[in-house]
């Protein structure tokens, strides 16, 4: 009995001295990796990683000489590759299972990123909750280079960024690898990307920038790149950015501007928008029809107007409408003449309507979508206008 | 064994050979003493054992010597009337049970050309009176606890419950020591198995002696070779109480203020006196505390190793970056730390514990400084790992049953080496085993995981939850049998509209 019970408890010994301890990595051994960037090289790929450097990070405990980041870069004919390449300059292994964001240099975007994305949706260490950025007239690894202020980790302003943006100014699109690759097989949509550009050269790649009370070199997030078969073909500007949120109901709020009827500005907040996209064929002509319901507040006036009457409310509601309605047609517009890509999913619209219909339409949907027939319905409520009823300007001249 | 005790050879008629045998079986003993008086026209001795027995009840008794025309025939039965009046008394014939009276405290009679001796009880000794029970302190409650003495013990129980149902059984267990073991049940409410049981274990009892409770707890218990007590233990009368209201079995050892309950649940450990004297929803509140901190005492370290060197995605990246920091420059992997600052805390516990009490006050301080800041400012811990070993070690206090928070703090190194060797993975292998070790084990018949498996929803209401008492109105099931009807639901009393 005693024999067979030390045989045993020395068999759970060995099993777990012997193979104890396997991929174990100690937090300090670990190059936490918070940005990747990935662009076009002679042969290959040149990766760029954003590494942090925790010391510097955690208040009380920074030198304040040294960047809160480091990045590193090395190229190679893959990917995977390159990111093993780096250990070559690093000390510590690149740690990707937090990295917030993935940027494409705009070269590599323009010819193709479907293949450089394959590593990144297979390997088991890297979460999928990072977003997928293009770096807008530069390269990836200049974006990662910008020293951002109040956050330390310039990955994580780009992040936070993006983020923030969406939820209250609508025209940037958090897009996460896997709603990218879903749009890329999809048949009847195609992918945007928030694009993001360096402003001020390098002036942001050195610690002196942030010293400054307005930096000089920073990061900006400037519409959303358009995509066509894997490739980028052009930009969308702030205006149809947001008119690409309201198609595809990522609006959560945003301001919006419309003019007084009788001059002067008006500034109305979107408190909620609802849209709904419905695809219809008829006589063989696919139609989409976009319908917008949003619930606004009067955010800032700067024109003569009696708020407190229920027929001025009545007229900013369509005021707002139109406002919207252009802004939507705009950008449809824009797409369908300049990128011809179907970014706003009507492809899928119509296939959900009439799949019969698709599936002849899909064979040449690329041509036939710039000439498919959008009407647009906004309607717009008024909620609330404030904390004053009319403006103290209109009071003075009274 | 009879080398040591003296044999039930029978009294003799002479009292001065009697005198002699107890003198040399006793070895001559200076506690002993002997007086010899004239009791009547005969002599007599009285023999008790200084400091055990009342010295005042004895000079009483011997200044109410019948006068010489009491007959010789009649004097056995003087002796006997007087002993009456000290209390009860018990005709002995023999050396044995001479022996066994004033070693306890009795006093013995004995009268020359009587071949018979009288035995009264004289208990009367130094013993310590009731205070404050210090392992099981409350707020709101009763502040009495156990004393050494096994009879005022018994009637802290029978001043709770006045009820002729609350029977007592006494033996002595202990060769040598003799010690006075008592069983207390409620008759009617109690499992008649369980009674039987415990009659059983008892008796099978064969040691030289019993010194505390402990003795007795390991030599019944159900399993040896587990972390886990089968056995619990109570300072309070209150506690014992409501222990044989619930139908269970309390051992009482004389010698010992801490008394065994039969059986005993995994739920017992989490029960506090205090958890029924005040509100329900606080109570549970609090209950759901102390099972938070059975969880994070038994494997808050292991956590903290496994996922900061196996599962690092887990973590927000927020987090993982300041953890990271404090860990730059740490020489020694993260299980290392963790060990070496939860040997540390244990040694400072078991010092302060055993320190006189000003010592101990000395030994926390430097602790606190030694723990706290010295170990982190030199680099040797990080900080974080200092938080993880100091709620660790306040969560293992929050466990009421000490004898579980004592196998807690002894699993959470196994837990911690597993998590050291397989990350979550091991913690959860562990865990896995502990519930079934757990789920296997029985104390007197009963499931020790009841009511959680068996599942039975009735008990539920004192478990993790504790109802309002009108809502209590079953006994556990599987612990009394017969009796489960506790009260009738019954709502309390409102004011009238």
């Amino acid at each position: 009995m005693i024999r067979k019970l030390s045989a045993l408890i020395s068999v759970l010994l060995l099993l777990v001295l012997l193979t104890g301890c396997w991929s174990r990595r100690e937090l300090n051994e670990l190059g936490i990796a918070v940005g990747i960037g990935v662009d076009k090289a002679d042969k290959g790929y040149r990766v760029t990683v954003q590494i942090v450097s925790p010391g510097e990070i955690v208040s009380g405990k920074s030198s304040g000489n040294r960047t809160p980041v480091t990045v590193y870069e090395a190229t190679a004919e893959t990917i995977f590759e390159a990111i093993r390449k780096i250990t070559t300059k690093s000390s510590r292994e690149v740690y990707l299972a937090h990295l917030r964001v993935l940027i494409i240099g705009e070269q590599l975007a323009r010819e193709g990123m479907e293949k450089a994305l394959d590593h990144f949706s297979r390997d088991h260490e890297v979460r999928t909750d990072y977003f997928v950025i293009v770096a807008k007239d530069t390269t990836a690894s200049n974006v990662l280079k910008v020293l951002t202020p109040i956050e330390k980790i310039p990955a994580n302003n780009l992040y936070l960024s993006l983020n923030s943006s969406e939820k209250l100014w609508a025209p940037t699109a958090t897009i996460t690898l896997d709603e990218l690759i879903s749009d890329f097989v999809s048949e009847g949509k195609s992918p945007v990307l928030s694009a993001v550009s360096v402003i001020g050269g390098k002036a942001g790649h050195s610690q002196k920038n942030i010293e400054n009370i307005s930096p000089t070199g920073y990061l900006k997030y400037s519409g959303l790149a358009v995509l066509q078969g894997g490739k980028l073909v052009g930009y969308l500007n702030e205006k149809e950015s947001k008119g690409y949120s309201y198609i595809t109901d990522r609006v959560q709020n945003t301001v919006g501007l419309a003019s007084c009827p009788n001059g002067g500005k008006l500034a109305l907040e979107v408190i909620s928008s609802k849209t709904k996209v419905k695809g219809k064929v008829v006589n063989d002509q696919p139609q989409i029809q976009i319908e917008v319901k949003t619930e606004e507040n009067v955010g800032e006036v700067e024109c003569e107007l009696d708020l407190t009457k229920r027929e001025t409310i009545a007229e900013l509601e369509q005021l707002a409408n139109q406002k919207v309605a252009s802004i939507i047609k705009t950008t449809v517009k824009k797409v369908q003449n300049d990128y011809k890509s179907d970014i706003f999913g009507f492809g899928e619209a119509i296939h959900r309507a009439d799949p019969a219909a698709w599936r002849q339409l899909k064979e040449n949907w690329h041509e036939v979508f710039p000439k498919v027939d959008v009407i647009v319905n906004v309607h717009t409520e008024i909620r609330r206008i404030g904390t004053v009823a009319n403006s103290f300007q209109n009071e003075r001249k009274e | 064994m009879d080398n040591n005790m003296p044999q039930a050879e029978p009294i003799k008629v002479k009292l001065q050979p009697n005198i002699d045998k107890i003198r040399k079986d006793l070895g001559n003993s200076d506690d002993i003493v002997i007086r010899e008086i004239a009791f009547g026209v005969a002599r007599a001795a009285i023999i008790y054992t200084d400091g055990l027995a009342d010295k005042k009840m004895i000079t009483d008794f011997i200044l109410e010597t019948p006068d010489q025309t009491t007959e010789r025939d009649n004097l056995l039965e003087a002796l006997k009337e007087l002993a009456q009046k000290l209390g009860d008394y018990k005709e002995i014939t023999n050396f044995q049970e001479i022996y066994s009276s004033i070693l306890s405290g009795g006093t013995v009679l004995l009268l020359d050309g009587c071949s018979r001796g009288v035995s009264a009880s004289t208990q009367g000794w130094k013993d310590r009176s009731i205070s404050e029970p210090i392992s099981q302190v409350v707020v709101r409650g009763p502040q009495e606890g156990f004393t050494e003495t096994l009879r005022t013990n018994t009637s802290m129980i029978r001043r709770k419950i006045k009820n002729p149902n609350l029977w007592v059984e006494t033996r002595q267990i202990g060769k040598v020591t003799k010690t006075d073991v008592a069983i207390m049940y409620i008759n009617g409410i109690v499992n008649g198995k369980v009674v039987k049981e415990v009659r059983k274990r008892l008796d099978k009892i064969n040691i030289d002696g019993i010194l505390e409770s402990g003795y007795i707890e390991e030599l019944i218990q159900d399993e040896t070779y587990s972390p886990f007590p089968t056995v619990n233990n109570s300072e309070r009368p209150d506690s014992v109480a409501a222990a044989l209201l619930e139908g269970r079995v309390a051992i009482l050892v004389d010698g010992t203020p801490f008394v065994l309950i039969v059986p005993t649940l995994f739920i017992s450990f989490f029960q506090t006196a205090e958890d029924y004297y005040q509100r329900a929803d606080i109570s549970t509140l609090l209950r759901m505390i102390r099972f938070i901190s059975l969880f994070i005492a038994m494997v808050g370290p292991a956590l903290y190793i496994g996922i900061t060197t196996f599962h690092q995605e887990l973590l927000p990246t927020q987090l993982l970056i300041s953890l990271a920091a404090q860990r730059e420059g740490v020489p020694f992997p993260a299980f290392i730390e963790a060990l070496l600052m939860e040997i540390t805390f244990e040694i400072l516990r078991e010092a302060g514990i055993r320190m006189p009490r000003p010592i101990g006050q000395a030994v926390s301080i430097v602790g606190t400084l030694v723990i706290g800041q010295a170990a982190v400012e030199a680099g040797i811990v990080s900080a974080s790992m200092v938080i993880v070993v100091a709620i660790t070690a306040i969560s293992s206090f929050v466990i009421t049953g000490y004898s579980m928070a004592i196998s807690v703090r002894m699993l959470r190194f196994v837990i911690m080496g597993l998590a050291a060797a397989f990350g979550v993975f091991g913690i959860v292998v562990a865990l896995i085993a502990l519930v079934m070790h757990l789920c296997s084990l029985r104390s007197f018949g009963v499931p020790y995981m009841s009511p959680f498996a068996p599942f039975i929803p009735d008990d539920h209401k004192d478990t993790i939850f504790r109802l309002p008492h009108w809502a209590m109105t079953s006994r556990p099931r599987l612990i009394s049998q017969r009796n489960i009807i506790r009260e009738q639901m019954s709502r309390p009393a409102k004011p009238q509209k």
